[in-house]
């Protein structure tokens, strides 16, 4: 492969250094090489993985007067579930708005207390559901935004949200131009505290969004609801588990809508 | 009169100069890569909005398996909810990932026996050190120490076929501190040596002191990145909730979830 290379150009002249020049083929060389980075390009990730932060509120029991009892006109409860065919796969489904295809994700949400009253004055017609007027429960999806309006569940979030959004925003502006702090790093860090502040300032009207995820609700479900808090920066959530009046009120929900 | 001689071009490229490059990009990927740990099984993770990078010192994660399809389409659930557990350590060599898998496996089978008097567990030095280098585990504690001893190629058979009898930690529904599932065993396990750890270092007073460190304390306990659950994302939340619940009851209720990265135009 390596080649030595005689110049021999012009007579021999006694005493004249020989001059050599030396190839050495490079080719084999550059070939392995190109396989072991295609090995190590195959064979590791560049992209890490994200995660998103959650914390359970611990399972002790507290006394009743450390509770924070959540005002009813402040909350709002989401349950989750997910259409599955019978062989187990999720749905898709298309949204006829915009008609991307979605996964069959459905948000049963109600504001406040499900209903007014007990069980008994809600079942006028006696059929052991809660009648369809009397019964504040809603559906909604996941369906992100489209050209900057908020669609489905979002746009109840945000409407509810909406003083924090206002102020978040406003801080928004004022960061992207660079006017919080001299420096970049600054320039983020104040933000960071001041979105902080402003969705942890108990002077403004904000939601506790309960999320209760019912069996058949996907990982993905969860995930999604857990983003909306983010999105639309709610600060007071928490993921409970499913009660029978939960179930109670979907299936009030479904007998209204004539599905069952 | 003589004809013009043609002059012969020589064909040798000189490859010094790529060869110069592809050995710059090989050391580049050789440096800058992690490699893909082996999983058990292959979940692909719900998107999410969150920009928070994966830890990649200190980290306990916590894999739940899927469905997977079946040759008619279906899904086989009897796959689905099993457990297994990834230990990463820290950056310090003294508290390696190793060393913390060793700790671990040691602390754990301690705990299981006390709970389990009639059918102790008990692992050789060599069982000891292949769980070390294992990526993931995920096995009923009894069978552990004879999965430890096969050969590296067997355990990964045993593995691929996922008998859904023989893989994955057993866990249950449970909140009571007392009774503990081989699942919260382990996180038991794990928090007892982060908490050994942050003190002097030896695990159960077993071995020569060592410097303190706190990280994996404070991953597990404070910020909540010292534990990631990775689960597919069409897992219904009733198998999902089970490992949420169990760390809950361990007092482990600050934690991550892993996602993928989606973009959100607001």
């Amino acid at each position: 492969m390596a080649q030595i290379e005689q110049s021999d150009k012009g007579g021999k002249k006694k005493g004249a250094q020989k001059k050599m020049s030396i190839h050495v083929d490079f080719t084999p060389m550059v070939d392995m090489n190109m396989l072991l980075i295609t090995f190590f390009m195959l064979c590791t990730t560049m992209i890490k993985s994200q995660t998103l932060q959650i914390a359970l509120p611990s399972n002790e029991k507290l006394e009743q007067s450390q509770q924070n009892k959540t005002k009813q006109s402040e909350a709002v409860t989401l349950i989750l579930d997910t259409e599955r065919d019978a062989d187990g796969h999720v749905v898709m489904e298309t949204d006829p708005e915009t008609g991307n295809i979605y996964p069959k994700h459905i948000v049963y949400y109600y504001e406040g207390k499900p209903f007014e009253g007990t069980f008994k004055d809600n079942d006028v017609d006696g059929d052991s559901f809660i009648d369809a007027d009397k019964l504040k429960l809603k559906e909604q999806r996941f369906r992100g935004n489209t050209d900057g309006t908020t669609n489905g569940i979002r746009s109840i979030l945000h409407e509810r949200n909406k003083e924090v959004m206002a102020r978040i925003d406003d801080l928004k502006k004022e960061w992207k131009a660079g006017t919080l702090g001299s420096k970049k790093e600054e320039n983020d860090s104040i933000f960071k505290a001041r979105a902080r502040e402003i969705r942890n300032d108990s002077t403004l009207t904000r939601p506790v969004v309960i999320i209760k995820a019912g069996p058949d609700a996907s990982y993905e479900a969860v995930i999604s609801a857990l983003d909306e808090m983010q999105l639309n920066q709610i600060s007071r959530y928490q993921i409970d588990n499913i009660n029978a009046t939960d179930s109670l009120l979907i299936m009030s929900w479904l007998k209204a809508q004539g599905k069952i | 009169m003589g004809k013009p001689k043609v002059k012969r071009k020589s064909t040798l490229i000189d490859m010094t100069a790529m060869s110069d490059v592809t050995v710059l990009l090989l050391t580049f990927f050789m440096l800058t890569s992690t490699f893909l740990a082996k999983e058990p099984a292959t979940v692909i993770t719900p998107s999410s909005v969150s920009e928070v990078k994966v830890p990649d010192s200190n980290l306990v994660t916590i894999l739940v398996s899927g469905a997977q399809p079946k040759t008619d389409g279906s899904l086989d659930r009897t796959v689905e909810g099993k457990v297994f557990i990834g230990i990463t350590g820290d950056k310090d060599s003294t508290y390696s990932t190793e060393k913390v898998r060793k700790d671990l496996l040691i602390e754990a089978a301690k705990l299981y026996n006390e709970r389990h008097p009639e059918a102790k567990v008990d692992f050789t030095p060599s069982q000891v050190s292949a769980f070390s280098k294992l990526g993931m585990f995920g096995m009923p504690m009894k069978d552990l120490p004879a999965f430890l001893s096969l050969p590296t190629t067997e355990q990964d058979k045993i593995m691929k076929e996922f008998n859904p009898a023989k893989v994955g930690i057993p866990i249950n529904d449970n909140r009571d501190m007392t009774k503990l599932n081989e699942f919260q065993i382990w996180m038991d396990a794990m928090q007892r040596i982060a908490q050994d750890y942050k003190n002097n270092g030896s695990v159960d007073g077993r071995g020569d002191p060592l410097p303190p460190n706190d990280h994996f304390y404070k991953a597990l306990k404070q910020t909540g990145d010292g534990i990631a659950v990775k689960a597919d994302k069409d897992t219904p939340y009733s198998t999902i909730h089970y490992v949420l619940d169990n760390l809950q009851t361990l007092k482990l209720n600050k934690f991550s979830l892993m996602t993928a990265l989606k973009s959100e135009n607001d």
